[in-house]
């Protein structure tokens, strides 16, 4: 059996998908504060609409999100115009609400009636934290996720990191990398005085991916990936050294090899 | 209800007037009344009456969700009132006799 795949519209990161996350998936999009979590969550929404006729919904905890809509739009995204033509619902509530599981309707129901979406967008699962104890959020985290699978829904739920702890392993104490299908990573790092984005895709179930680090940025056209750090390593531990090239070592070598000749 | 009873029914007070910005810049908002209430920097009972008066004219609506009582906008209604607020402003702009 095939499954198809679901485009994020931006051309490198479905190339390091190698082709798009799998339709249906659950995807994590874990990173700190102003790595471009939502603003990835937004493209992937307005690319779904603009680019593969597939609608979607947004779902913040934010208390104003008036911002998004804002920000969206310095990007070139008029987020109520979608939501006039009923391709987008950008849908506010408390954390607390999207636990409410009990009952005929959930806080989804409606939105997802009214644009009967391929695709959603968490922003941010970390709120959820406040609401439930360690124990208990994997369990909700696990329900949630569920609940969007059952309306077979290509969800992208972003998760808050702090700086200091975004290693590549145990992004979240509690375990909530394995509950989702693929794992996105996106990172400050400092390199030669300058702080760069990077994201490396950890995990991605039932397919093959690029494993190396990214070079990213935040435009005003929305994130562009560009070429992996080649030249960098150590870059996830946060101390980056360059790495001996081959054209490096090979210069390195011919200087080593003529200082002895001129010895012997 | 005219145009002018509708507005003066709308804007009666401070907390209608916040709750009126907040919906209309955030018409996808569904909450308890205490998050609502939250968002104007105000607690639940302090919007309860101006909330009814919003649920009355049928721009608010509500509904469970699991164990909670929610409110959200009616879009529908929404739109109909931008619409007779835009008609009244335009008219009392180019007439200003009409709002006596």
């Amino acid at each position: 059996m095939t499954t198809g795949r679901t485009k994020t519209g931006i051309a490198e990161l479905d190339e390091m998908l190698r082709g798009g996350f799998l339709q249906g998936d659950a995807v994590m999009v874990a990173g700190s504060a102003g790595t471009g979590k939502t603003t990835l969550g937004l493209q992937y929404l307005v690319n779904g609409i603009t680019q593969f006729g597939e609608r979607g919904v947004y779902v913040t905890f934010e208390q104003l999100p008036t911002q998004i809509y804002r920000d969206a739009e310095n990007l070139g995204w008029d987020l109520r115009k979608l939501e006039d033509q009923d391709k987008f619902r950008m849908v506010c509530t408390s954390p607390n609400l999207m636990l409410e599981t009990d009952g005929e309707e959930h806080v989804l129901t409606e939105p997802i009636r009214e644009v009967q979406p391929q695709r959603l967008v968490v922003d941010s699962l970390s709120h959820l934290e406040m609401y439930v104890d360690e124990r208990q959020l994997r369990k909700e985290l696990y329900r949630l996720i569920m609940l969007l699978k059952a309306r077979q829904l290509s969800s992208l739920l972003t998760w808050e990191v702090s700086q200091a702890n975004d290693r590549p392993i145990s992004i979240s104490d509690v375990g909530t990398t394995f509950l989702v299908d693929c794992v996105l990573l996106l990172k400050h790092v400092e390199i030669e005085s300058a702080v760069r984005k990077a994201m490396v895709i950890l995990k991605m179930r039932g397919s093959d991916h690029d494993k190396r680090l990214r070079e990213f940025d935040v435009t005003p056209q929305g994130i562009t990936v560009a070429a992996p750090f080649s030249q960098y390593e150590g870059i996830l531990t946060g101390t980056p050294r360059r790495s001996l090239t081959d054209e490096a070592a090979n210069s390195w070598a011919s200087a080593f090899t003529r200082k002895g000749q001129k010895h012997s | 209800m005219n145009a002018k009873e509708t507005v003066s029914r709308l804007l009666s007070s401070e907390v209608k007037g916040d709750l009126l910005v907040l919906f209309h810049q955030n018409p996808g908002l569904i909450d308890t009344f205490e998050g609502v209430a939250l968002r104007i920097g105000r607690r639940a009972d302090n919007i309860e009456n101006d909330v009814k008066d919003f649920l009355d004219l049928g721009l608010l609506r509500t509904k469970r969700i699991g164990g909670q009582r929610v409110l959200l906008l009616n879009r529908t209604k929404d739109k109909e009132t931008q619409e007779l607020l835009a008609t009244h402003v335009r008219d009392t702009s180019t007439n200003p006799a009409r709002t006596e």
